[in-house]
């Protein structure tokens, strides 16, 4: 059965709901990768990120009635499920972190150097990133997730607030204090030691 | 603007856009070297964010999820198809039971009023026919093998000719019934009785029944 490209969420998820696979597949790689990333972001790990994109959907196909068009999109409703399973995960793996980033067939994505710096550069480019990483990794869940909201998904104040189901102001200030506690982190790594000075 | 008021400002997003505020901030940022830091900090992590973002931007799910979802998918609904058509079919086939159990019913009903028809002197019908042609005669007087309610057969009478028969009520002499076949007590020979006389298709009596009040 044909279905149209700009077919709304609802409508396709009510064809779904009565065993329509074109527009669940429709559905589903309509969001998929904002749900994945976001996973992929919040949690550090690509099988895990996998995991619970897997769990969102499955939830829309056991249970397409627990998604109310009168509170919201699809995407802020799926992006709703996809908290919870990441808190969940998070609660599990309270301090484990990858730094994994794989493609979308799960191999292994390899930098691949562009330019003529040399080696030596491209390793403190990689130990920058892998700073920074562990240091997303290590704010609390409720200032993380309004960082990879606000900051690597690039979204509006607005938009992280519709996601967050929290006020404007609440964003802002868990971003304030993210950044801020990523500033700590940072500059503590970034400081050369000061004992091997001050002992001559 | 203070350093106090510069952090509380906020740095994250779009200090230099424009505006009094702004203007406030960058004339603080020239004259206060921490916040300078503080801020090229900022600007530092924002770049480092943005990066990791870039990192990540592209990806997406393995396209074995979405094989996986939809075999998970087409399990889960035909499930509920098969599921649909096996209540279907227990609802049907409790239907047939229920319909052939209410037309048993309706079956037996029927043949009961049947007999109890049959039974009745009203009816015409006979049913149940006893023969007395063997069996006991008290005294030469004529009885009915049973209450009186069933037609005994006259001697001679072929049961397999009662299929269209007519019931005739009639008063005679008890004598009378001699002539039928049966013996009779001499001494009450002219006693009037009522006799139900069942007719054959040929018009010749077959059986006979006293009403109990002749008894």
């Amino acid at each position: 059965m044909h279905i149209d490209s700009q077919e709304r969420d609802d409508v396709l998820l009510k064809r779904s709901a009565k065993g329509d696979e074109e527009a669940f597949t429709q559905l589903y790689r309509r969001n998929q990768a904002q749900i994945y990333r976001f996973a992929l972001r919040m949690t550090g790990h690509a099988w895990a990120a996998e995991e619970i994109v897997q769990d969102v959907f499955m939830t829309l196909v056991r249970e397409p009635k627990k998604y109310d068009p009168a509170r919201g999109s699809l995407g802020a409703f799926l992006y709703g499920v996809a908290r919870n399973r990441v808190m969940k995960h998070l609660e599990r793996l309270p301090r484990e972190f990858s730094l994994e980033v794989k493609n979308s067939e799960g191999e292994a994505k390899i930098l691949e150097v562009a330019d003529e710096r040399t080696p030596a550069h491209w390793a403190e480019i990689r130990e920058r990133r892998e700073r920074v990483r562990s240091a997303v990794s290590s704010l609390p869940p409720e200032f993380r997730e309004t960082v990879v909201l606000c900051e690597l998904e690039e979204m509006s104040y607005e938009e992280a607030a519709q996601m967050l189901e929290c006020p404007i102001g609440t964003v802002r200030s868990r971003l304030h204090r993210g950044r801020a506690l990523l500033l700590a982190k940072l500059e503590m790594l970034r400081e050369p030691p000061k004992r091997a000075n001050a002992g001559r | 603007m203070n350093c106090e008021e510069f952090a509380g400002a906020g740095m994250e997003r779009d200090l230099f856009l424009g505006g009094p505020e702004s203007a406030a901030a960058r004339e603080h940022l020239r004259s206060c070297p921490q916040c300078a830091a503080l801020y090229e900090s900022s600007l530092a992590l924002s770049a480092d964010l943005r990066e990791l973002g870039q990192q990540t931007s592209d990806a997406t799910t393995p396209s074995r999820v979405e094989m996986r979802l939809r075999q998970e998918f087409r399990t889960l609904h035909t499930t509920e198809k098969s599921r649909g058509r096996m209540v279907v079919a227990s609802w049907l086939l409790a239907a047939a039971t229920l319909a052939l159990v209410v037309s048993s019913l309706l079956l037996w009903r029927k043949h009961g009023e049947v007999y109890t028809a049959n039974a009745h002197p009203s009816s015409g019908t006979p049913v149940a026919v006893h023969s007395v042609a063997n069996g006991p005669e008290l005294g030469g007087t004529l009885i009915a093998e049973s209450d009186g309610d069933e037609f005994a057969l006259i001697p001679g009478a072929i049961p397999g000719l009662l299929d269209d028969t007519t019931v005739v009520r009639v008063q005679m002499e008890r004598g009378a019934l001699g002539a039928l076949g049966l013996s009779v007590d001499e001494e009450r020979a002219n006693d009037v009785v009522q006799v139900d006389l069942l007719l054959g298709a040929d018009g010749q009596p077959q059986a006979y029944r006293l009403p109990q009040s002749n008894n």
